[in-house]
């Protein structure tokens, strides 16, 4: 059993090719309990394939993926049992189209929980009050911005009671007049002690709860830095220059 | 010799009669392509051998005639020692051969899916089977409502073709008609007629049923 001071997600050496692309090369990178940790980095860097490594979306060759005490890839059933301790939030929300917001927030309740319909529904309300949504249950996703087609999709993550919540770009589909309502959403999660690993290029959100930003590059982690000390003058050249161009608008 | 609309409606009943035959024909062999073609489509989605195999005889069935299909299946077969109904053998030729075309709608369907929509699936923790009958199956099944109407209207009137094998449906119940009278014209323009008003009908009946399946609109 994992221990309460064991780090969620404990990655070391990770290598990742695709065919002959060297996608992830030598990542090493901790998540401790409760830590928020914001990564970042120029257009295939390679970070969602990072995130989607730590929910077994995508394999590794090399290195040691360890979440929620287990080395992923190893036993199936075990791999799945760990997996299912994460909540996924990806850049496009891929709500499913043809259930209604409960439909989507209850389905994964009653398939893997094994929640009973009115189970799974209370439960799912209570995550829709979270997003503030609510009044939206029955409505489908086509009718929904996309806001609040992304603060669905938080909650349909929370709904499995996740360990660990990993965002891809959350907010970068998003017209700008959204982006808010769905960071406002991550901060109070923030706020509750959910773990999270988050890539994302909204620098006011890592600043207001990132623990720790990591900055890729090619495919490698070349800056890692409590928030504090990233933002200020002492961070690696790349990464100051990459943060110089994405801060200038 | 002119059109005698008394005669043909004379004709309506004997040609009626055989509609049970047609329909049971018709609705069969959809519900068999379709379990086929969707049995042919998943294994071709799952590669390796079982998947080229199926990718071949999806190719196959579809580039030769029915009619091929139908004789074989009925002439050679029983030189194997397996004799069946010439309406088993009709139902299992149209099965066949249209279950080759009913694959590439549902790939069609299937291809139409974003990625995103089995990997959110995944990310639920969701099974494989779960994903299918849940997430995949649905969204194919709104992509596909319109040429999978097309196909059973093409079945359907593709059952006359079981007349090779003296199965008695609804054309067959016609030509009787006509050997017997020397009149032709009335009992084609009958038989036609039901063919059509069914077709119509199903038509009609897949409108709706996209629609149901839209509800809520698209993505
Ligand atoms: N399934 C795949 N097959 C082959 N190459 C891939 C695949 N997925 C990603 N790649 C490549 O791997 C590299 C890293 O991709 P990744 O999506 O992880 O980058 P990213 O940092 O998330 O970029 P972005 O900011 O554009 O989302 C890119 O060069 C990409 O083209
Ligand atoms: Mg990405």
């Amino acid at each position: 059993m994992l221990a309460q001071s064991d780090p969620i997600v404990g990655i070391q050496g990770l290598n990742k090719w695709f065919g002959a692309l060297h996608v992830l090369n030598d990542i090493d990178l901790t998540v401790a309990s409760g830590a928020r940790v914001v990564v970042c980095g120029p257009s295939g860097s390679g970070k969602s394939t990072l995130i989607r490594c730590i929910n077994g979306l995508e394999s590794y060759q090399e290195g040691v993926l360890r979440l929620a005490g287990t080395t992923l890839g190893h036993k199936a059933r075990e791999t799945a049992a760990a997996c299912r301790q994460t909540g996924m939030v990806f850049q496009s929300f891929n709500l499913f189209p043809h259930l209604t917001v409960l439909g989507n927030c209850t389905l994964a309740l009653r398939r893997v929980a094994g929640k009973t319909r009115s189970e799974a529904e209370d439960i799912a309300m209570a995550h829709l009050e979270k997003v503030r949504i609510p009044e939206k249950a029955r409505s489908y996703p086509g009718q929904l911005s996309g806001g609040q087609q992304q603060r669905v999709a938080i909650a349909r993550a929370l709904c499995l009671n996740p360990r660990i919540m990993l965002f891809d770009e959350p907010t970068s589909a998003l017209d700008p007049e959204m982006i808010k309502e769905v960071l406002d959403v991550m901060v109070a999660l923030a706020r509750d002690g959910m773990t999270m690993v988050c890539v994302t290029h909204e620098m006011g959100f890592a600043r207001e709860v990132a623990d720790e930003v990591v900055f890729m590059d090619g495919g490698s982690i070349l800056d890692r830095a409590p928030a504090r000390d990233f933002f200020s003058a002492s961070g690696h050249p790349r990464s100051r220059l990459f943060l110089e161009t994405i801060l200038r608008h | 010799m002119g059109f005698d609309p008394a005669f043909a409606l004379s004709c309506v009943p004997t040609i009626l009669s055989a509609i049970g035959t047609t329909l049971l024909v018709a609705a069969v062999s959809c519900f068999g392509a379709a379990t086929i073609g969707f049995l042919f489509e998943m294994a071709r989605r799952i590669g390796g051998i079982a998947g080229m195999a199926s990718g071949f005889a999806i190719d196959f069935i579809r580039s030769t005639p029915v009619l091929i299909w139908l004789y074989f299946l009925y002439f050679v077969l029983p030189f194997y020692g397996i004799r069946l109904g010439s309406m088993t053998v009709g139902i299992m030729g149209l099965s066949l051969y249209y279950s080759g075309y009913l694959a590439e709608v549902f790939k069609a369907g299937i291809d139409a899916i974003p990625k995103g929509q089995p990997e959110a699936a995944r990310a639920l923790s969701l099974s494989r089977r779960d994903t299918v009958i849940y997430v995949i199956a649905p969204q194919m099944m709104r992509n596909i409502a319109a040429p999978l109407g097309n196909y059973f209207v093409s079945i359907l009137k593709a059952t006359p073709y079981l007349a090779v094998l003296a199965v008695p449906d609804m054309l067959g119940r016609a030509f009787d008609i006509a050997s017997e009278t020397y009149r032709y014209a009335e009992p084609l323009v009958v038989a036609g007629l039901i063919f059509l008003a069914l077709a119509l009908l199903i038509s009609y009946g897949v409108k709706r049923l996209e629609r149901r399946l839209l509800a809520g609109g698209t993505r």
